[in-house]
């Protein structure tokens, strides 16, 4: 589905840092001056290595931590501060979140009726039980799953269908904006594509936004709009998937590009991923400013590495 | 050349069915597998599909709720005077083969190295546990032989991070600890159940490139088990694809990438996006791998199969020869079937894919 870029974006986020006090004299800079912005009906992919603060980020945007600093403005109300009881309520029902393991975010207890439910029952989107239960098994065919499921508990289903009711329970508050935190690397390959296929398709009939957070570039590739790639906490390079897999600039991003494993022996037998290591590379994050390298492909570093990483060869996927 | 190549592993019909409070659950269902010096046989399949208790029967830890019903796995090794020996896994017990097999000869790298590290031991004296234990090596001796293996896994400093706690090192640095203990005892046999699945991608990469390397370097035979495609075309040289306890197909990576046959490898291939992938949607393989406890007639692919013949739901396909090292289990593949194709974007990538390694190998 085209996106439009020339509205408003949904969720608009500003220098945001998060830092975690561990002792008086040490501190975790978690997220550090991070601003990207998300369009609605767009996927904005984010990706970079464990620890890269990628999973932060979703975590602050939905508040369920408070931000450090920055600011986070979604749908136009800044979500970042204090909210009022309005904002909160926006914020609670207009923004969801898909965990990675489905395994640990479904409440063992619970049937699956009332963990899809239970966002309908917070904020009395029923009027009474029989539309409860019409709206539950709406969502449920919806995610393809069975409305016999509707009474059975978590431990009863597969992985995938475990990971479809997550989506159903974000589904069912009719969000503009899910952040799905690495929602397929705990699944199987043939059940990734089709946790995936639906994602698509309730995107192209639902006109959700995503942000999808993962470290499986192909994946993300063939999902995202738009991709950011994180490291160290930092934003390094932001663009349309095409900028960012044609033009890598960043040589942490060209290593992270050229280290995705490719499904073709011989060319993959002959391939050495390029090294990037932080401490040796002589490149200090906190000096990189934005530069622009086209359209909205943009890069932080400093004017001198600008000039010498653009000279760079062009990656070859081989 | 066949008469040459010395096998170290040769699995025959190998039958296992756990027994659980649900009933038995025939988890292996007649696997074959055949491993010679030096090379690399990688087994792919979905979870529940066998391969890690497969393997697990070979290092003789299977659980011990475990039966095994029917099969042999002999192992060849060679002793330090040059000697060759072949035993009999399935005969011998758990004693004798914890002595004289698990570390020394068979050693395996788990998927997470932190929990198969132990978190109150320093890393030094983890390497050297087995040379002690197996060779009754000095200690002086196996402290500097545990500094080399540490240099040779390409962590830097080694003298100071043997004293080092697992907790005090990185995921991938763990994960070359791990090989290091490995490869301690000069292992006839390196078994990597999904080594790289817990790094990332960047650190997956070195992973394999250095296993590789050693792998060269000592000559010694690797067997992966993964579900990741992508890793499988980096180091295997033989593929075997598992379904529901069976080997479905068999063959050398270039036939199993190139040339697949059976309609599950078609699926595998298919839903994993490559970065040129055009296609809106990807291709899935509809269902969910069948639950063992409930044991069904003829193929166990057949109901999420849409190329499945109503043979498949009577009798479950033999092995079809395509070449000499070439099998898959399919009745697709019998003279009598109709013929069938693989799907069209599938064979559109693997056209895709062969003119990129045929022409300059750059493109793809």
């Amino acid at each position: 589905m085209a996106v439009n870029y020339n509205q408003e974006p949904i969720l608009k986020v500003d220098g945001l840092k998060q830092y975690f006090k561990v002792s008086n004299s040490f501190t975790v800079k978690a997220v550090d001056d991070v601003s990207f912005e998300i369009y609605p009906g767009e996927t904005y992919g984010l990706v970079g290595e464990s620890g890269s603060g990628k999973s932060t980020i979703g975590r602050s945007v939905i508040r369920l931590y408070d931000p450090t600093a920055g600011k986070i403005l979604f749908e136009g109300k800044d979500i970042s501060g204090k909210m009022s009881k309005d904002t909160q309520k926006l914020l609670r029902n207009d923004m969801q979140m898909i965990f990675q393991d489905p395994m640990a975010s479904l409440n063992p207890r619970k049937k699956v009726e009332d963990i899809i439910g239970e966002g309908l029952d917070i904020h009395h989107k029923f009027a009474n039980a029989a539309e409860r239960d019409q709206m539950v098994k709406a969502i449920l065919k919806k995610v393809g799953l069975a409305p016999e499921h509707a009474t059975r508990y978590p431990h009863q289903f597969s992985g995938g269908q475990r990971q479809r009711v997550g989506i159903a329970r974000v589904l069912i508050m009719n969000p503009k904006l899910i952040i799905a935190d690495e929602c397929i690397s705990a699944l199987d390959v043939s059940i990734q594509a089709q946790v995936v296929n639906l994602m698509k398709d309730i995107q192209e009939e639902t006109g959700t936004a995503y942000l999808f957070i993962a470290h499986d570039l192909s994946m993300v590739k063939y999902i995202s709009d738009r991709i950011g790639v994180l490291h160290l906490g930092h934003l390094l390079e932001t663009g349309t998937t095409e900028e960012i897999f044609n033009h890598p600039v960043h040589p942490y991003t060209r290593s992270l590009l050229s280290a995705i494993p490719s499904p073709n022996p011989v060319v993959e037998k002959k391939r050495v991923a390029e090294s990037y290591d932080y401490k040796t590379s002589g490149i200090d994050y906190t000096k990189g400013t934005k530069h622009l390298v086209e359209g909205s492909h943009y890069v932080r570093c400093t004017d001198e590495e600008f000039t010498e990483w653009m000279k760079k060869a062009p990656l070859v996927y081989d | 050349m066949a008469e040459q190549k010395e096998k170290i592993l040769k699995i025959e019909n190998l039958d296992i069915s756990f027994k659980t409070t649900a009933g038995m659950v025939h988890a292996i269902r007649g696997v074959d597998i055949d491993l010679y010096k030096g090379e690399t046989v990688a087994i792919v399949g979905e979870s529940g599909s066998g391969k890690s208790v497969t393997m697990k029967a070979a290092m003789g830890i299977l659980a011990k709720n475990a039966t095994v019903n029917a099969g042999s796995i002999r192992f060849t090794y060679t002793h330090a005077d040059g000697q060759t020996e072949t035993v009999e896994i399935l005969e011998k017990d758990k004693k004798w083969i914890r002595k004289h097999i698990n570390g020394k000869r068979i050693s395996m790298v788990f998927q997470d190295p932190m929990t198969s590290l132990d978190p109150t031991m320093n890393i030094g004296k983890q390497i050297m546990e087995g040379m002690i234990w197996h060779y009754k090596t000095k200690k002086e001796d196996a402290w500097k032989r545990a500094v080399e293996l540490l240099r040779e896994v390409g962590i830097e400093e080694p003298e100071k991070r043997m004293k080092n706690y697992p907790h005090q090192l990185s995921g991938g640095m763990r994960q070359r600890v791990v090989i290091a203990i490995a490869l301690a005892c000069d292992p006839d046999l390196l078994i990597c159940d999904e080594p790289t699945t817990a790094l990332d991608v960047t650190i997956q990469a070195k992973i394999l490139e250095l296993i590789k390397k050693i792998q060269e370097e000592r000559g010694i035979s690797v067997i992966y088990i993964t579900h990741d495609l992508g890793v499988v075309a980096k180091v295997a040289d033989y593929v075997n694809v598992m379904y529901a306890g069976k080997i479905v197909e068999k063959g050398t990576i270039n036939e199993i990438y190139y040339d697949p046959r059976h309609p599950y490898t078609w699926g595998l291939l298919s839903a994993m996006p490559d970065l040129d992938t055009a296609d809106e949607r990807l291709y899935t393989i509809p269902g969910s791998p069948p639950n063992l406890l409930h044991e069904k007639q003829g193929d166990a692919f057949a109901p999420r199969n849409k190329f499945a013949l109503d043979v498949d739901d009577k009798a479950d396909p033999p092995m079809f020869k395509i070449s000499d090292t070439h099998y898959a289990a399919t009745w697709l593949l019998d003279p009598r079937a109709p013929k069938v194709e693989m799907p069209a974007e599938l064979r559109a990538r693997i056209e895709r894919m062969k003119k990129g390694a045929g022409i300059d190998g750059s493109e793809l």
